[in-house]
């Protein structure tokens, strides 16, 4: 399937994978790329030399494009953006803010910017500020969200902006990715179900964790603090919500998220680690290799397409 | 100026009960995230026909701070 994303990022299937913290590293980003899509390392609060490395264990494992997920909030943003550009990466997306300061250098270098984006007014500013593409990601996804509904988010984002959109957020098989088409994208961004593929290093612990849940074992804590989070619910939630309700200052609050998701993904602590995962979690029930869930997507969506949503 | 600027901060973020002042603070005063800056963003470069640059906009904390930005840009 043709789009202007795949043109965009000369790839083979319009799907990215999540720039997820911990999770998207050089070994998933590559398994990912070489299955046809884009692969993400996701930089997150890492220090731009681990940044560097990560790039060019990438690269020894796919001469597939790949790209990297710049947090704006990291103190050390700017440093990752001079990286990203010296590692020759050609493809960025953005978190958490306006990549705007970035822009000029990471277009000199010919780098495709595409900020993920949560409302139709930051799509539009981001578009004017050179992005090549947004994402726009609705409030089913993982970790870090905004607070409107991919369903809701991604036609009116369609409208706004000429540049393509890539659906985000409850994207999880075929089914979504026919959908959020319909809705106008032209590429997907999938994170929760390329957390259990068999090429993720997260940890078994976490990656049962998913498999096990429910729909409605998501959580989104964190509201209060004007930073929401969704995860799987258990002890770290359940405390944290508590903690909430009573009124607790955001220092209390972050002392007990510090290095959280570190301890779910790396340790395998699911019971007072942060299990970041989106509200299709539910849905996948399955371990299997990144070309198996990247097929299964697209070469399935594309079947719904053509049959008017059946099978 | 200021009385445009305000009506349009009450429009944008759904904000009828609060008096708002050149003092009052995004942040600390109207608890506005960042979804909402960009709305009002927005919602002030189509009134005022200027484009105000994201990178402006950390440093626009307060009413009276918009006002003098959009001032110096006629």
């Amino acid at each position: 399937m043709k789009t202007r994303i795949t043109q965009l990022l000369g790839i083979e299937y319009p799907i990215i994978q999540g720039g997820m913290a911990w999770v998207a590293e050089h070994n998933l980003a590559a398994a990912v790329s070489n299955a046809g899509g884009l692969g993400l390392i996701g930089a997150a609060s890492a220090p731009p030399e681990i940044v560097r490395e990560e790039i060019r264990k990438c690269r020894e494992l796919t001469d597939k494009p790949f790209g990297v997920n710049v947090m704006l909030l990291n103190p050390n943003a700017e440093e990752v953006a001079k990286v990203v550009i010296e590692e020759g990466v050609k493809v960025v997306t953005t978190g958490a803010g306006s990549p705007a300061k970035f822009m000029d250098a990471w277009k000199e270098a010919g780098v495709k910017v595409i900020p993920v984006v949560a409302s139709v007014a930051m799509a539009k500013m981001m578009e004017r500020a050179g992005a090549d593409a947004v994402v726009a990601e609705g409030m089913e996804s993982g970790g870090h969200i905004g607070s409107i509904t991919t369903m809701a988010l991604l036609p009116q984002v369609v409208d706004a902006v000429s540049i393509p959109v890539i659906g985000a957020g409850g994207i999880g098989d075929s089914r979504g990715f026919a959908a959020a088409y319909m809705l106008g994208a032209e590429a997907v961004q999938v994170g929760t179900r390329f957390v259990v593929a068999s090429e993720s290093i997260v940890h078994e612990n976490y990656k049962d964790k998913l498999v096990k849940s429910s729909d409605i074992d998501s959580e989104v804590t964190g509201m209060s603090t004007g930073h929401p989070v969704r995860s799987i619910r258990n002890k770290m939630t359940r405390e944290y919500l508590r903690l909430e309700k009573e009124g607790a200052d955001f220092m209390e609050l972050e002392q007990l998220t510090l290095g959280s998701l570190r301890k779910a993904v790396i340790d395998g602590d699911v019971v007072n680690g942060t299990v970041m995962a989106g509200q299709i979690a539910g849905l996948i029930k399955k371990k299997e290799s990144c070309k198996e869930i990247v097929e299964d997507i697209v070469l399935n969506g594309e079947k719904l397409l053509k049959n008017g949503g059946r099978f | 100026m200021l009385e445009r600027v305000i009506e349009i901060i009450e429009e944008k973020l759904g904000l009828d009960d609060v008096t708002i002042t050149k003092e009052t603070s995004f942040k600390d005063d109207l608890g506005v995230d960042s979804l909402d800056l960009f709305e009002l963003v927005m919602g002030l470069e189509e009134e005022f026909n200027v484009e105000i640059p994201s990178e402006e906009l950390e440093k626009l904390t307060t009413v009276g701070a918009v006002v003098e930005y959009l001032e110096s840009k006629k």
